[in-house]
């Protein structure tokens, strides 16, 4: 379908709504492709910003307008009016604040209001981060809906794609559709197990500033 | 098309074709209608002649809106009209012979938004004001399709919107949903069931997709009407049908199981709930499985069944009587086939419910043993499903044994997939650890003899069962090797499977190997086997680098384990470690997959716990650790000495390979011990002193590369834990290396290095913190936010997380400053210029800091600080004005005020020892201030509470009293007698106050609040409501409010620092 008022390529393009809690990370995500820097400083959207994202698959090249909406209320503009026409949606929450994670079944119940049976893909972001609120555990909607989950790190870049992919696959039908070539992301800020390792040292020197139960103590007692 | 639909269609347009001014003002124009008075009839006049899609949407978003924010104030008369006109548009009618749409024509999003708000009207006037809708509604049924279809979809939108627990919903919408819901029941539920059944029996064959609404309304509404509206011959009946018939669509059957689903779901009384399991004569559907194996139908009976067992289940737990377990045991063995059949065969969604479910049955038989044979059958039936299901698809064998995206995907899913499913098997484990057992002994036994193409994936399920096995067994079973254990386990170590070269087995096969080095404790005669295992190509030798690095660090957990039955084996074990030795400082570049945890310095450790143990003689010892710290501090020399030739820019790889030489030998010190190189082998000492000469340089060389002062920090730490106070001579240097430049993460970690010291070696650091105090505390008040850290979204950024990491650290980093009799150290000279904003920051922590923990540090700190620098009641002062801000701002505000705010929860465990250190801190500001303490805390503090006079004099009394328990559960109840009396006093005029100064345009608004912030600080019971307030107000205003308390603490310190000087 072509989408109304939108500039047209002569490949598939698809609507991808993203919609979640303000905060969580969707600016960030969809700026990772491309050029832009994993951004620490905060600015909320104000309404909705398009990105053209384009992708390379066996099958050719597909392009996904992302449509970025405001997560906060009082930044909404047209709000669940920007889901028209959508043909995909991601849903994301933030695995550090729990709040977000409760807000999710509304947003998937006002998209799908305006967008009934389309693809959407739940993206737990932020799971680079040391102290998590959220565990995978805990996410359990995405079974009840029938959603695809992917837990996500727009900084480390960490499956980026993943949700692309499994949109791309749903909307062309084809389970063996695969990227051919990786888009051009923003190098990742730090390497996920680069991570696991510093919270691991972290540890390690916590435990060493405790004093120690074994024989060793004794010798400055 | 009108200037209000042009405007709708441009703030719609998303293209970037449309100019941006423009834009905004057809946003603005838009915005102004929605203000209008008569928006609601202009809207309702758009949607009967508007055909764009965009214009349909605004106007239905609007009416939502409006009639949300602004429905109490409508009159009567406007709200009856769109009451009439709402309703119209859903039952597909003319609101005049005028308009020319019609809503229900268009989309289903359109439609969906009318529902929407027509849900909204009925939260606000059923039953009550518009009691006839439903009815009304039911008659227009007969109009046909299009009314059916809207009638759905609103019952589902109510659903969704006001009733379904799935949602986070108010105390006030849960109200509404009741009211609505009893509303229904009383008046017209039946009539909607009714029209459900002649629905379905109308359309079932001209129209599956209205069926499918109708049957999804249904599945939502079971659970809270009468269920023998449904549970009834006839609508069960039709149901069976609509799924049991094969000339349906799947999708309709499949809606069909979906309501069967939720019949069987329904909340009810177990006994009631078996006769209804037991009627609805599940065994119908069991065919439908075997059907087609990934069918959507397939997918929703698995479910159903799935549901059904659950179900049954529950009610044979919940039921005691004989005949109740009988039939439930019964449907159970009926149903329980279907399930395992699903599970080996289908391709389905369900897996996780089913491992549930089947977890909960064994559960069960947990107390039934001996189990029957049949149980016995089914137990052997979990065990084969358990095995097929972990298995790795043959597929997959090449990527997951090169581990690329794929491979690594597929290892990821697996890994998730298999948790559940190990949790049954152990618990299976359990019930029946014989039978589990011999499973185990004959899947590997076949998995071997087999010579298939499944042959390596077959080993490593039955190895990954073996292993998971593990985990349930005790360590006695462990260690004595009871039933077929001793049997497997030895076959384990003397197997080499001909796939061994294959990733994943090589990886599982090491694994359970060291899951079970429990039983070669006790059975050291297999030493040798085990060694060899791990020292052989099967495990550090392995092709496979990745399983190479693994079995490092599995072995190094076996020699810290076995580590004294090791001795008679260390020459042979760094004998043939020697190549992987030389290997890993040796590798240039390092490859990103293998960075992280498994970097393979375990290796070292493993040596280090080898070589480092006393047993081993002196001369042996020295042999043994020159032979590994000589080329490693010569690599590094020669790295350092060639940097300084080159351009400052170093290659990476260069930096990588000085920080694996580090790391190596940071993980071999790990196996001395203090006492070892400091009393009994200063020997040894002195060759890691030499080596911490050698490493100190790279900080000189490259001054600011984060990886490397983060990996020379954690020598240091090291260092600092064997060598001892001999570490002291090289710390100044280091320190001020690492303090330079370094970033809030960095500063961090360096933080953490001192309090190691510190808790260490006590005032024997002294010195050396006198030194670097005052740059520390320059660096971290510049870093630090002076202001609190914002909340709210967004606030959750890198950059904020870091910076409160740090402040965290440094709280810590203050409070063990003070708590190992070091607080001269505030006091020096250089430190002297950061007293007043060390005293600010911990006296802001102790009274707000989220952390209740933080919050204690901090008064414990105060403690410390008054016992410390306050000698006696008469003394001369030690810290000038030190006494009078502890007595003035620290008792008012963190003593009283703190506590009397309600946020402080004396029922949290945590607040309630802070609450203890609240009531010592002033038994110990009695004991040095003496009176002086009484007279400013009683007669000013607790009196600008209003603190009644008898409870006054017996907090003195008490005070004055020995019994520090009593002490503190009379001001516990003192503070709460206070907090009940303020209650709405000063507070709300204080809020009146504020609510008026608001409103009022023009008013310097800043102005009124420091004018507020004075009263507040004047008036305890104002400040209470000031607290109040900022949680009343909260929204809009938050950031205002939070200069606001910001201004009211800086007042109250501002009057500290006026007495401390």
């Amino acid at each position: 379908m072509a989408l109304p008022n939108q500039q047209t390529v002569d490949y598939p393009s698809f609507k991808l709504v993203i919609v979640g809690d303000g905060g969580t990370g969707k600016t960030t995500f969809v700026k990772r492709h491309l050029t832009g820097e994993f951004e620490k400083k905060y600015e909320p959207t104000i309404g909705v910003e398009v990105h053209p994202l384009d992708f390379f698959t066996n099958c050719g090249k597909i392009r996904f307008y992302c449509w970025d909406t405001a997560g906060q209320e009082k930044f909404g503009g047209l709000r669940d009016g920007y889901y028209i026409h959508g043909q995909c949606a991601i849903i994301m929450f933030d695995v550090t604040a729990r709040l977000t994670y409760k807000n999710v079944p509304t947003w998937h119940r006002d998209l799908c209001r305006v967008c009934e049976n389309i693809p959407i893909v739940l993206c737990g972001n932020k799971v680079d981060v040391k102290n998590r609120q959220v565990k995978a555990k805990q996410v359990t909607f995405h079974r009840k809906k029938n959603l695809q989950y992917y837990e996500i790190s727009a900084k480390s870049n960490y499956n980026f794609e993943k949700p692309f992919l499994y949109l791309a696959r749903k909307l062309a039908g084809d389970g063996n559709l695969h990227f051919v070539e990786s888009p051009a992301l923003a190098p990742p800020e730090v390497q996920i197990d680069l991570a696991a390792q510093a919270l691991h040292e972290q540890e390690l020197q916590q435990a060493l500033n405790q004093p120690l139960p074994d024989d060793d103590d004794e010798a400055f007692e | 098309m009108d200037d209000l639909e042009k405007a709708i269609l441009i703030s719609f347009d998303e293209s970037g074709a449309v100019d941006s001014a423009l834009k905004a003002q057809a946003v603005g124009y838009c915005q102004q209608i929605k203000e209008t008075s008569s928006i609601c009839s202009i809207c309702i006049e758009r949607l009967c002649f508007s055909k764009l899609v965009q214009v349909q949407f605004w106007c239905l978003q609007c009416l939502h809106e409006v009639l949300r924010v602004r429905y109490s104030s409508m009159g009567p008369e406007e709200k009856s009209f769109i009451r009439k006109s709402v309703f119209s548009l859903a039952c597909y009618e003319s609101i005049d012979d005028k308009n020319l749409v019609r809503v229900l024509d268009g989309p289903a999003f359109i439609k969906n938004k009318l529902a929407q708000v027509m849900v909204t009207l009925i939260c606000f006037e059923y039953p009550m004001i518009w009691p006839s809708v439903f009815v009304d509604f039911l008659s227009n049924l007969s109009k046909g399709v299009v009314v059916i279809d809207m009638f759905c979809r609103v019952l589902n939108a109510l659903d969704e919107e006001v009733i379904s627990l799935d949602y986070p919903r108010s105390q006030e919408e849960v109200a509404i949903a009741g009211q609505i819901k009893d509303a229904m029941r009383q008046q017209c539920i039946s009539q909607v069931v009714r029209a459900w059944y002649d629905i379905l029996l109308m359309y079932r064959n001209s129209d599956p997709d209205l069926c499918c609404s109708v049957l999804d309304s249904m599945r939502r509404y079971v659970s809270w009407i009468d269920i023998g509206l449904i549970a009834n011959d006839a609508f069960v009946g039709l149901l069976f049908e609509l799924m049991l018939v094969s000339g349906f669509p799947d999708q309709l059957r499949g809606a069909a199981a979906g309501c069967i689903h939720a019949v069987a779901a329904k909340r009810m009384d177990p006994k009631a709930k078996l006769t209804l399991l037991q009627s609805l004569q599940i065994r119908k559907v069991f065919g439908l499985v075997a059907e087609d194996n990934d069918s959507e139908l397939v997918s929703s009976v698995s479910s159903l069944l799935t549901g059904y067992s659950t179900e049954v289940l529950e009610c044979s737990k919940r039921l005691n009587s004989e005949d109740g377990k009988a039939v439930s045991t019964e449907l159970l063995n009926e149903v329980l086939p279907s399930v395992f059949y699903v599970m080996q065969n289908c391709e389905i969604d369900e897996t996780f419910s089913i491992v549930q479910f089947l977890s909960g049955y064994v559960g069960t038989l947990k107390s039934l043993a001996p189990l029957t044979e049949t149980q016995s059958l089914h137990v052997g039936q979990i065990l084969d499903v358990i095995r097929s299901q972990i298995r790795f698809d043959p597929a997959y064998r090449n990527n997951l044994n090169m581990l690329d995206k794929t491979g690594k995907e597929e290892e990821d899913r697996m890994a998730e997939f298999r948790k559940d499913l190990f949790v049954l098997l152990r618990s299976v484990g359990r019930v029946a650890p014989d039978a589990t057992q011999l499973f185990i002994r004959n899947s590997l036994a076949s998995a071997v003899a087999s010579n298939g193409d499944v042959n390596v994936e077959e080993i490593e399920a039955a190895l990954s069962l073996l292993y998971a096995f593990g985990e349930s067994l005790s360590d006695e079973t462990m260690k004595t090797g009871n039933g077929l254990l001793g049997e497997l386990i030895p076959m384990l170590l003397s197997t080499k499977f001909p796939c061994h070269n294959n990733r994943l087995v090589a990886l599982i096969y090491l694994e359970t190997v060291t899951r079970y080095m429990k039983f070669f404790q006790e059975n050291t005669q297999y030493i040798p086997l085990v060694l060899s295992a791990f020292l052989d190509e099967r495990g550090i030798h392995h092709p496979n680098r990745n399983v190479s690095r693994r079995a490092s660090y599995l072995f190094m957990r076996i020699v810290k384990l076995l580590k004294a039955k090791l001795v008679p084996y260390i020459e042979t074990i760094l004998q043939s470690l020697q190549d992987t030795v030389a290997q890993f400082t040796t590798i240039y570049a390092v490859s990103k997959e293998l960075s992280g945890c498994e970097d393979g310095s375990h290796i070292f450790e493993a040596i280090g716990l080898l070589i480092g143990m006393e047993d081993v003689p002196l001369e042996k010892q020295s042999e043994y650790l020159t032979a590994l710290l000589t080329p490693l501090c010569q690599q590094v020399e020669a790295l350092l000495l060639n940097a300084k030739s080159q351009n400052p820019e170093e290659s990476p790889a260069k930096i990588t390979n000085i920080q694996q030489i580090i790391m190596a030998i940071n993980a071999l010190s790990k196996g001395f011990s203090e006492r070892l190189v400091t009393a009994s082998r200063p020997a040894i000492g002195l060759m890691f002193k030499q080596t911490l000469d050698v490493l100190l340089r790279i900080l000189i060389i490259y001054p600011k590369i984060e990886p490397l002062r983060c990996k020379v920090t954690s020598f240091i730490h090291r260092m600092v834990d064997i060598l001892g106070s001999s570490v002291f001579p090289y710390l100044p240097k280091a320190l001020e290396q690492l303090l330079a430049e370094s970033e809030p993460k960095e500063l961090a970690g360096f933080l953490l290095l001192l309090n190691q010291l510190i808790c260490k070696f006590n005032t024997g650091v002294k010195d050396i913190l006198e030194e670097v105090y005052p740059a520390i505390a320059s660096r971290v008040f510049n870093i630090l936010p002076r202001d609190a850290f914002p909340t709210g979204p967004g606030s959750n950024t890198e950059e904020i997380r870091e910076l409160q990491e740090l402040q965290r650290t440094f709280y810590t980093f203050l409070h063990v400053i003070a708590t190992h009799d070091l607080s001269s150290v505030f006091l020096s000279s250089k430190s002297r210029a950061y007293l007043d904003l060390m005293m600010q920051l911990i006296l802001h922590a102790s009274c707000n800091h989220k952390d209740i923990l933080v919050r204690k540090a901090c008064v414990q700190m105060f403690i410390r600080l008054i016992k410390d620098w306050c000698v006696s009641p008469y003394g001369e002062e030690k810290v000038p004005g030190f006494r009078s801000f502890v007595m003035e701002a620290f008792a008012t505000n963190c003593c009283l005020y703190s506590v009397l705010d309600k946020s402080f929860e004396f029922r949290d465990a945590n607040s309630l020892v802070l609450f203890g250190e609240i009531v010592l801190v002033q038994k110990v500001m009695f004991e040095k201030f003496g009176n002086d303490f009484l007279v400013h805390f009683v007669s000013k503090s607790l009196q600008s509470a209003h603190c009644p006079q008898d409870l006054a004099e017996q907090y003195c009394q008490k005070l004055q009293g020995s019994d520090i328990k009593a002490l503190k559960s009379f001001y516990q109840s003192l503070i709460e007698n206070l907090r009940r009396q303020q209650n709405g006093s000063l507070g709300s005029f204080l809020y009146i106050l504020f609510v008026e100064s608001h409103g009022q345009r023009g008013v310097n608004l800043r102005k009124q609040f420091l004018d507020m912030k004075m009263l507040i600080y004047h008036n305890f019971a104002a400040h209470k409501g000031g607290l109040g307030l900022l949680q009343r107000v909260g929204g809009s205003q938050c950031h205002r409010f939070s200069i606001f308390s910001l201004d009211l603490l800086r007042c109250s310190f501002f009057c500290g620092s006026v007495c401390m000087k």
